[in-house]
């Protein structure tokens, strides 16, 4: 499974929201899908020397925002794209943050088809790295 | 099990007319790893040592597993495991004697394969003298000795101090294998806050004899915030908004450190000050500890004006 979590401490960051937007990242990139287990939450505390409860907490947000499903006994799994959420104020938070990316961009002095073909570009290393088939 | 394993009430303690630890009342459930932090001679090794009935309060009480700090039973005793700040060992004994000594305090409870698999790990050998090995050495060994008998509770007063990064990875190693087994707690002080903030769940923040904070990390995490405010004109002089700890002004800008204040309360002060906009400052772990205890108005040791 091509996930790899690496963690700083001393970031302004809290170590639980690190694993919860690397993990976010891993599935939009499709380094991991639908079905793929998550590394149980002792082993992955063991292997990042990290408090098991940082972990666990990690896993509550995913599973919270849809993204993971915990099955009792047997682990986390990625979940079905089709059964995730799309929470309207999640979408309203996004739509933000890319009004501040357009401002900044205007600023910059670029112009609208600059930003459209840099934002494709950036969209297509998401796309681009499916997982090989098994 | 959310029961409590450690608790103080109104602990008190002065070494002559000086006092050293003020009224300090906490409970700290099982379960958690607990990173207790503060400055030097804020009070933390004389709270250990009060908790662990090692010196007498004047005032006030403490409970470990239960039991009256002052009146700790042998039963009690080896339920508790404990690191002395400098890792000090009988320095004439060999490894296995110092092992072998200890474990006459954990009978029945002694885990010895783990103790010689540990002392194999650092490349020691158990006939080697305490009073030959070295500060990161000595650390190791005891390392091992806290962890043999697999306590219930483990108190380590900074035990990290002087340890190179390697020797301080595997304390925290140490710290999550142990915490990884049903119902334990530890209880660590520590100067080097990215290793708290790596393996406490919990925090206990001392301040000058005084406990100032005794929340989950992540509490404390988010409550603590820095907000820089921009003006048209002059910021106020006068600042009304809860949970305001300092501030600092600036010809148009003015930064405010909070504590526990919400973000609508925020905006709400950013509109009736006529503040123009503002923006959180970000902050890690180290830098909330600075401003959350730094004297009032204090931050930065140098005044840093004109350069």
């Amino acid at each position: 499974m091509a996930l790899w979590i690496q963690i700083t401490p001393g970031s302004d960051e809290p170590i639980y929201v690190q694993i919860v937007e690397q993990v976010g990242e891993a599935i939009a990139k499709g380094q991991i899908i639908a079905g793929d287990k998550l590394p149980a939450v002792r082993k992955l505390a063991a292997e990042l020397v990290i408090n098991p409860n940082t972990v666990a907490r990690a896993y509550t947000i995913l599973e919270q925002s849809g993204l993971v499903t915990t099955k009792t006994g047997s682990g986390t799994f990625v979940a079905d794209p089709k059964l995730r959420c799309k929470d309207a104020t999640d979408v309203n938070i996004l739509c933000e943050r890319i009004d501040t990316l357009i401002a900044r961009s205007l600023n910059l002095g670029l112009e609208p088809e600059d930003i459209i073909s840099m934002f494709k570009a950036r969209l297509a290393k998401f796309s681009k790295t499916k997982k090989p088939e098994r | 099990m959310t029961d409590t394993v450690l608790e103080t009430q109104g602990l008190t303690k002065y070494f002559g007319s000086r006092m050293v630890l003020d009224n300090m009342t906490v409970k700290i459930p099982r379960g958690c790893i607990c990173g207790f932090v503060g400055r030097n001679g804020s009070g933390k090794t004389t709270a250990i040592k009060l908790l662990l009935g090692l010196l007498k309060p004047t005032a006030g009480s403490s409970k470990l597993l239960g039991c009256d700090s002052q009146q700790l039973s042998p039963q009690i005793r080896q339920r508790v495991g404990y690191v002395s700040e400098g890792h000090r060992l009988i320095r004439w004994m060999s490894i296995a004697e110092i092992a072998r000594f200890q474990s006459a305090f954990f009978p029945g409870q002694w885990d010895g394969k783990f103790f010689r698999e540990m002392i194999e790990y650092f490349g020691l050998s158990k006939k080697q003298k305490i009073k030959h090995l070295s500060t990161g050495e000595r650390a190791q060994v005891s390392l091992a000795l806290a962890l043999a008998p697999n306590p219930e509770l483990l108190v380590m007063d900074d035990p990290t101090l002087g340890l190179d990064a390697a020797i301080r990875r595997q304390f925290l190693e140490g710290m999550i294998r142990l915490i990884m087994q049903q119902g334990r707690t530890i209880l660590f002080s520590s100067h080097i806050l990215g290793d708290v903030e790596r393996v406490a769940d919990r925090i206990l923040v001392i301040d000058k004899g005084a406990i100032r904070v005794d929340c989950s990390l992540e509490q404390f995490r988010n409550a603590v915030k820095k907000v820089r405010f921009v003006f048209s004109q002059p910021p106020p002089a006068k600042i009304n908004i809860e949970g305001l700890l300092r501030f600092k002004t600036s010809e148009k800008e003015l930064e405010l450190v909070l504590v526990g204040t919400g973000e609508e309360k925020i905006a709400e002060w950013a509109k009736s000050a006529g503040a123009m906009d503002y923006q959180p400052v970000n902050m890690n772990l180290e830098d909330q500890f600075i401003e959350y205890t730094a004297p009032a108005g204090q931050t930065k040791l140098f005044s840093w004006e004109g350069i």
